[in-house]
């Protein structure tokens, strides 16, 4: 049995409801495209999360930072490098997270380990921070207790002086690793559910449709910054600044009618439509104008080409088109299976709580977020450019990174689309502001909008779920070599 | 190639010694051999495009560099970790701190040539 809603409850949207008035949505400027969009372009999972103010302390409280510590980044699923960063066996990479430290480490073809990174006689790193390179043994530089590649202990210098010493019961402690789309995850939580129960069944068939595997990094740039790394991740989970923040770059592009979706409690995403006008801008640009100002992430590909509009034809059409056939002349790769959505506009997925996935030809990025353990008011950031592995299969070597210095600007680093830096310049100078600014405030809390802030309201839900667990720190008899 | 040094006020020009060591084919990109050029134990290094010649030594503990992992321009010291530029020899990471040793290379008629 059916009955007809009132008139007045079909006109009176519920929250969450409301979406940009007067404008396309998202899936209607994909759906007019020439090269039809895949399907998880053209799903949508939005959902109403509530209205309540999000609390500044988590911001602004140094306590707060150190209960992370022990709660949050113990327990969740964490980009530690790409697999191309350690090719052969006996080939490690050094992932730090906060005060924790892990040796990621090629100990077969398909078996790669996280160890934790400190020598079990008396705490020495068995290798610095930040590095990498290839061992057939982890020697400790201070008394040279060494181990194996797999793990188990290899040596005790004067043995005879350690009697209480079983070598057997002294392998290096390991965290959990997955690999998911050439990414190295690792998980400091033994009881930790997968990486594919972690992301859930649809967002991982999302990540599985990408095949990032077959990508490289083109490009990898860090840098401190000014704020928590809650302000950070938050500043790029929405499309809704870019109007103010961004302005030059939004005569060319679906800012206020991008999409929106959660899935799941650890992944959710935006997709904003490139080659259209802002509906902040209507009828103040012509086609043309579009053109002649789109602004590209990986502009490098493309060299200088002609921007020219055919009768009747749309700016976004024509970038498709192009970026089709430059990015395939220069990266030396097959695109013709590609749609124009994918050509051109910018996914951006969240995988709770630090790293973020951009699938996009154009606009290729991995984002990585870690807090600085000595300073809950810095961060690191990370932008890495994945470009296709070039179709003769040879695949260069990830490139080196580049480590900005605090005042640099982010269109200084070799490899860098000035634009693209200029807007991730944009993006970051803004956040010493607002770490300031909540420090400084009267009001307690920041409020969020309930369609294109809803990232920002998820990921803050999933933080609040790890916030309220005991906390759980590296218990070295749980996590001996399995 | 000539390099210029002090010997009390005058200044004298010497001619550096290039020693013949290997031919350009047994380097390939992204390898390295070892070769000993008067009595010292030098890498040669092909990364980044590049050929180098840098010492066999670790500045840290003295141990032999020549099984490290050599990528993107540096070579890492297989037992404690110390990463060195091949261009410049400057210690990149910890547990070195000094730089390794690095020499003058050239190629003439498809033969690398190194002045110790």
């Amino acid at each position: 049995m059916s009955v007809d809603m009132p008139e007045r409850q079909k006109t009176q949207l519920e929250k969450g409801e409301a979406r940009c008035p007067g404008a396309p949505s998202t899936q209607e400027i994909i759906g007019k495209d020439k090269v039809a969009a895949p399907g998880w372009v053209c799903s949508e999972s939005y959902q109403f999360l509530g209205d309540q103010d999000i609390s500044t302390d988590r911001y602004i409280d140094p306590a707060f930072a150190k209960t992370e510590f022990d709660k949050l980044w113990t327990r969740t699923w964490q980009f530690a490098c790409r697999e191309e960063h350690i090719p052969q066996v006996g080939d490690y990479h050094v992932y730090d997270v906060g005060p924790y430290s892990f040796i990621i480490t090629r100990v077969g073809t398909n078996d790669i380990r996280a160890y934790y990174n400190a020598c079990l006689h008396r705490g020495t790193k068995l290798r610095a921070s930040g590095t990498e390179g290839r061992a057939s043994e982890f020697k400790c530089s201070f008394h040279g207790w060494s181990w194996n590649i797999d793990g188990t202990n290899k040596s005790v210098m004067c043995q005879w002086d350690f009697p209480h010493v079983d070598r057997r019961k002294f392998s290096l402690p390991q965290a959990k690793v997955e690999l998911l789309g050439g990414f190295v995850f690792i998980n400091m939580d033994p009881d930790a559910a997968s990486l594919a129960d972690y992301l859930g069944r649809e967002a991982k068939a999302h990540l599985d449709a990408w095949k990032l595997e077959d990508r490289y990094v083109y490009l990898h740039v860090s840098k401190r910054l000014p704020c928590n790394w809650k302000l950070a991740v938050e500043a790029f989970l929405e499309a809704y600044h870019v109007i103010q923040t961004h302005s030059q770059v939004a005569v060319s592009n679906g800012d206020a009618n991008s999409q929106y979706d959660i899935y799941g409690e650890h992944v959710n995403r935006f997709i904003s439509t490139l080659g259209v006008l802002s509906p902040h801008l209507y009828g103040k640009y012509t086609e043309q104008d579009i053109l002649d100002q789109f602004t590209l992430g990986d502009a490098g590909a493309l060299g200088d080409t002609k921007r020219t509009l055919s009768e009747g034809g749309t700016a976004r059409q024509v970038m498709a088109d192009m970026f089709r056939s430059m990015f395939e002349k220069a990266t030396n790769t097959d695109l013709s299976g590609v749609s124009d959505s994918e050509m051109l506009d910018c996914f951006s997925y969240t995988l709770f709580p630090n790293c973020f996935l951009f699938p996009g030809i154009s606009l290729p990025m991995v984002y990585r977020f870690r807090p600085d353990p000595r300073d809950h008011r810095k961060c690191i950031y990370e932008v890495l450019f994945l470009r296709p592995v070039p179709v003769d299969g040879k695949r260069p070597e990830p490139a080196e990174v580049i480590h900005l210095a605090d005042t640099q600007s982010f269109t200084e680093a070799e490899g860098m689309d000035p634009g693209f830096g200029a807007i991730l310049d944009q993006d970051t100078d803004n956040l010493f502001l607002q770490q300031e600014g909540l420090e400084a405030s009267a009001k307690r809390g920041l409020t969020l909008g309930n369609y294109q802030e809803i990232r920002i309201r998820h990921f803050e839900r999933a933080l609040e779920k790890y916030l309220a667990m005991e906390p759980k720190r590296p218990d070295r008899e749980r996590l001996q070599s399995r | 190639m000539a390099a210029c040094v002090s010997e009390g006020e005058a200044r004298v020009t010497v001619e550096k010694s290039f020693s013949r060591v290997l031919n350009v084919a047994e380097v390939p990109p992204g390898t390295k051999q070892l070769v000993e050029v008067g009595g010292k134990p030098i890498l040669i290094c092909h990364s980044n495009d590049r050929l180098f010649a840098i010492s066999n030594i670790c500045s840290h503990a003295e141990e032999k560099l020549e099984c490290g992992r050599m990528s993107r321009g540096w070579i890492a010291c297989p037992v404690h970790g110390a990463r060195f530029e091949l261009a410049t020899g400057r210690a990149m990471n910890p547990p070195a701190v000094k730089p390794i040793a690095t020499y003058e290379i050239r190629i003439v008629d498809d033969w690398i040539e190194v002045a110790v």
